[in-house]
């Protein structure tokens, strides 16, 4: 039977292990938590108890289970994930032998561990106050661990904890604002397992509106100048080319060459942050000049594609033109890739096409007969559109009529295709949220659109959104305001009053502002600072220039703090306030005796300086009294802080 | 290798600082830090945060790490506070037999405003003792020192270490102050005591044994022993006072060195020891003669302490006077 440490320390780690775990109670397996807060509830008990701890097969065998558990879950135990549940499933069986000293610093370094990986896992605004918390507790618990026996209380653990964090706060503020920072990581990391959300490569009919009900943001767009007005802010995400009768999936690798641009009109510049939703899309405004970063190819159909997905904030700068136009011709190549159909699908649609095109020798009068059905077709926007069957435009033109924009654009670049029109789909995004606290667009999920683009001889591709065409309110306004029942109820309660509105835009802005400032902090970041410190062109020596003189004058200044309440002196307040009413006095020259009473001495400067008379008299009786005067035990407090503000605010000149 | 590197450090603090002498206060010249094994294992922790954090690339994670080596350094700091201006204001010590164990009072005294955590006090071979010393307070602390051979053992360092708050770093001072601590005689020997003998003292005034003439009260002194105090008149209120007879048939031994003949130094030594503490038990007067010194019959705690002095430091030089071991 082996000895069982005192009880507090073994409170207070397991309390720091189990604060780390639950960061990540919605990441990790359930199990995981359940077993590790048996073994802390099991550990509390017997070391309040002072049972024995389990006996080492026993400890063995459950590793083993645990281990094995871990790896039947993921079949690894590296990466971030399985690391995670590992230490968790490790650190619960420690607790269960956790008896000495040493013990508790391993669970609390364990506990620090955990933390970091939450903080790795996510970095999200709300998240920080947690990470607060828990670097707290760990603290506090270190510093009741080496404390020992009975155990300091936990007041003072908690304020040794918090002082000391404090002090350490500049240090930690110098350190990250100017240790150089790497380009890029040491080795490569192992691939999230995020689920992948928003629009992906593909559309079906109802595969948007699926998308509306979240109220996830997207990207935030920040414009340089003016914004361009809500009808034209269509963000463009993939460009869907393929068309099975009922999907249209985009075509990854180089389809054909892009058209080069003659952008007309006012450029917009912006920079964008997407919130990381494990896609690999960029977003721009309609057409983008050219690729944001380096490993973002910028595709042939003016689509921004990253090599890998998206896991954290991201943001990049962008210039966009939404009028373009390109004089060259389309290749036949490209012709026939945007004008195919499958042959033996939406028979109706085909046939409406050879008829309408029967009357029409051009295609600009094609496109606008296609335009007039839609318009007076008596076509209805619905977020709720019935069913469609394997033929879904021909069920659409024909049956229901009744659709959303994925059904709007799907119908009208298949009419047009079969009218050898070249067309194409563009899905992405429409319009944004304006938040006027951060001064940026806020893009979500429930912005999600299609549209469409035709190629027009001389002119190029050009962007029309049937849509519109539809139900052009839709394009001014945002989905909340035309289809209420499009969000949950509690997104509708939130948006109903006017000042609950603006505290979420103000959050929003917030958490723009975390994302941006904190969590993208990187070398530009720092190179920036030090502009605004008046080094431009700086480079990473004067980086380390920066670091060094921050650190250095950290250092002296904690020197000084730590050396200033090391100093003797009375612990007692009056006496303090005495001492330096006293040194007051003797700086203009009377300094009292060691053996002179406040009063006497009053009486001695009253002789000296009689300009001091008043105020040495008024003060020096004031000590007098509170020191041997009767006084309530209540008013005390009370009166010599009273009598310190006067010390504080009694000023002596030198010489009358 | 460790202890003679420590011994070595030691040697080395001891001619830097010279010799203290009491009241001592810790100023920070002489506090020495370094991280304890736990303080090396949080630098390693760091060290894999870090390299993690930059790795991720990940601000956060990034900033945690910064944020707890500033902690770690805050923890420098505070440890070395922890024991810079702590004040050794007094350091007695309190001997014993051979083979037994000492006492080293210390007082510890704390000028300033803040509550010092776990400061531990230490001799080499001696057990640490720790106290938290109150804002503003005093506080006393007794170290056994377990004692060998008879004799003056001089304690040439004193060690004050903290690993507190938070035990990542341990300071620690030494402090050398001339204390030393008489180590009597180990009290052990067959021989019985030798016959009482010698005439009576007259006029000697003390307390005690039977059929003693009464003489009076007088007021008491240190070094009188419990019995001989008037507690009925203490009871009654009056100060404390002790009853004096004068002692006419009190028995009287002499103890003497050169008698023991058949014994060696040490064990003859040891035999007086032995006599000395158990008259004084029996509450008789008894002389001690050694070839160096005679001292004359008596009783009492001071007297036995005399006496125990004189065979604790009979044969080594050189001897000291009773006043420089309370030093």
């Amino acid at each position: 039977m082996l000895k069982r440490a005192p009880f507090a320390p073994v409170l207070w780690s397991t309390a720091a292990f189990v604060g780390g775990a639950l960061l990540h109670i919605d990441r990790i397996a359930l199990w995981a938590t359940a077993v590790l807060l048996v073994c802390a509830a099991w550990q509390l008990y017997a070391a309040r108890r002072r049972l024995p701890i389990p006996s080492r097969p026993v400890r063995v065998a459950l590793t083993f289970i645990l281990v094995a558990a871990v790896l039947a879950l993921f079949h690894t135990l590296n990466g971030l994930a399985a690391g995670t549940v590992l230490l968790v499933v490790m650190g619960a069986i420690k607790l269960l032998e956790t008896q000495n000293r040493r013990d508790c610093y391993i669970v609390i370094g364990a506990a620090l561990f955990l933390l970091l990986a939450a903080c790795l896992d996510r970095q999200a605004l709300a998240r920080a106050p947690l990470y607060v918390a828990e670097t707290v507790l760990c603290c506090s618990a270190l510093a009741v661990a080496a404390y020992g026996g009975a155990g300091l209380p936990a007041r003072v653990a908690a304020s040794l904890a918090m002082r000391t964090l404090l002090l350490a706060l500049p240090v930690a503020l110098v350190l990250f604002l100017f240790f150089p920072r790497l380009p890029g990581g040491f080795w490569a990391l192992p691939a999230s397992d995020a689920a992948v959300t928003g629009l992906s490569d593909s559309m079906s009919p109802g595969s948007i509106s699926e998308l509306t009900s979240s109220y996830e943001p997207v990207f935030r767009a920040r414009f340089a100048g003016a914004a361009p007005p809500p009808q034209e802010r269509y963000w463009r995400g993939p460009v869907l080319h393929n068309f099975d009768g009922y999907t249209w999936r985009h075509t990854s690798g180089e389809a054909y060459r892009a058209q080069p641009l003659h952008y007309l009109g006012q450029p917009y510049r912006y920079s964008i942050t997407l919130a990381p939703e494990a896609n690999r899309w960029w977003f721009g405004l309609d057409i983008v000049s050219g690729s944001p970063d380096k490993h973002v190819a910028f595709s042939y159909d003016y689509t921004l594609i990253a090599s890998e997905p998206v896991t954290q904030p991201t943001t990049y700068d962008a210039l966009s033109y939404t009028h373009t136009e390109s004089v060259a011709p389309l290749s036949p190549f490209a012709r026939n890739k945007e004008t195919a159909l499958p042959p033996a699908r939406n028979p109706r649609t085909q046939e409406l096409a050879a008829r309408l095109r029967a009357h029409t020798k051009t295609d600009e009068a094609y496109l606008r007969a296609v335009v007039e059905l839609f318009r007076s077709g008596g076509f209805e926007y619905s977020l709720t559109p019935p069913k469609l069957n394997a033929d879904s435009v021909d069920d659409f033109l024909f049956r229901t009529r009744t659709g959303f924009c994925g059904h709007f654009a799907s119908a009208f670049v298949a009419l047009l295709r079969a009218g050898g029109v070249p067309a194409r789909v563009v899905t992405g995004y429409q319009g944004g949220e304006w938040n006027p606290i951060g001064g940026y667009f806020v893009v979500r999920q429930s912005d999600a659109h299609a549209w469409a683009e035709i190629w027009v001889d001389g002119h190029g591709w050009q962007r029309i959104d049937p849509t519109g065409i539809v139900a052009p309110e839709r394009l001014r306004r945002g989905i909340l305001d035309l289809l209420p029942d499009a969000l949950s109820a509690r997104t509708r309660l939130l948006h109903a009053t006017a000042w609950l509105t603006y505290l979420l835009q103000g959050w929003d802005a917030l958490n723009t502002a975390w994302n941006a400032r904190i969590v993208n902090f990187d070398v530009n970041s720092q190179l920036k600072i030090l502009e605004r410190l008046g080094l431009p062109s700086a480079d990473w020596t004067a980086l380390v220039a920066a670091l060094g003189s921050g650190l250095i004058a950290w250092f002296v200044w904690i020197g000084w703090h730590i050396g200033r309440t090391a100093a003797p002196r009375p612990h007692d307040r009056l006496a303090r306030s005495y001492a330096r009413l006293c040194a007051k006095f003797a700086r203009a020259g009377i300094a009292r005796d060691a053996a002179e009473g406040p009063l006497d001495y009053a009486q001695r400067i009253a002789a000296r300086r009689p300009d001091l008379a008043l105020r040495s008299q008024a003060l020096l009786a004031r000590y007098a009294q509170l020191r041997f005067g009767r006084t309530t035990s209540k008013s005390a407090p009370m009166a010599i802080a009273a009598f310190e503000r006067s010390v504080r605010l009694c000023r002596v000149a030198r010489r009358v | 290798m460790k202890r003679y590197l420590g011994e070595r450090f030691a040697s080395w603090a001891r001619q830097r600082q010279g010799a203290d002498a009491l009241p001592v206060s810790v100023h920070h010249r002489r506090i020495y830090i370094l991280p304890t094994r736990a303080g090396w294992s949080f630098a390693l922790l760091l060290f894999g945060m870090f390299i993690a954090a930059l790795n991720y690339s990940n601000s956060i994670a990034l900033f945690l790490t910064f944020w707890l080596g500033g902690f770690a350094l805050v923890v420098m700091h505070r440890c070395h506070r922890n024991l810079l201006g702590v004040r050794i204001t007094g350091a007695t010590t309190a001997a014993t037999f051979a083979g037994g164990t000492g006492t080293l009072d210390l007082t510890l005294e704390n000028p300033a405003a803040l509550i010092r955590y776990g400061i531990e006090a230490d001799l080499p071979g001696a057990a640490a003792v720790a106290r938290d010393l109150d804002a503003c307070g005093a506080a006393g602390m007794t170290l056994a020192v377990p004692t060998k051979a008879r004799g003056l053992m001089r304690i040439d360092k004193l060690r004050l270490t903290t690993a507190l708050p938070f035990g990542l770093m341990r300071a620690w001072t030494w402090v050398y102050l001339p204390l030393e601590m008489i180590v009597y005689p180990r009290a052990r020997g067959a021989l019985p005591l030798p016959a009482t003998g010698g005439a009576t003292l007259g006029g000697e005034l003390r307390g005690a044994a039977e059929g003693d003439e009464w003489l009076g009260l007088r007021s008491f002194r240190d070094g009188d022993s419990p019995r001989q105090v008037a507690w009925k008149a203490y009871a009654r209120g009056a100060p404390l006072l002790v009853k004096e007879y004068e002692s006419r048939s009190a028995a009287q031994r002499h103890f003497d060195f050169e008698r023991l003949a058949n014994l060696d130094t040490e064990r003859r030594l040891e035999q007086l020891t032995q006599w000395v503490v158990e008259a004084e038990h029996r509450g008789e007067r008894y002389a001690l003669a050694l070839p160096t010194l005679n001292i004359a019959a008596d009783r009492g705690a001071r007297h036995q302490e005399r006496c125990l002095a004189a065979l604790a430091l009979y044969g080594l030089a050189p001897p000291r006077s009773a006043e420089a071991q309370r030093a």
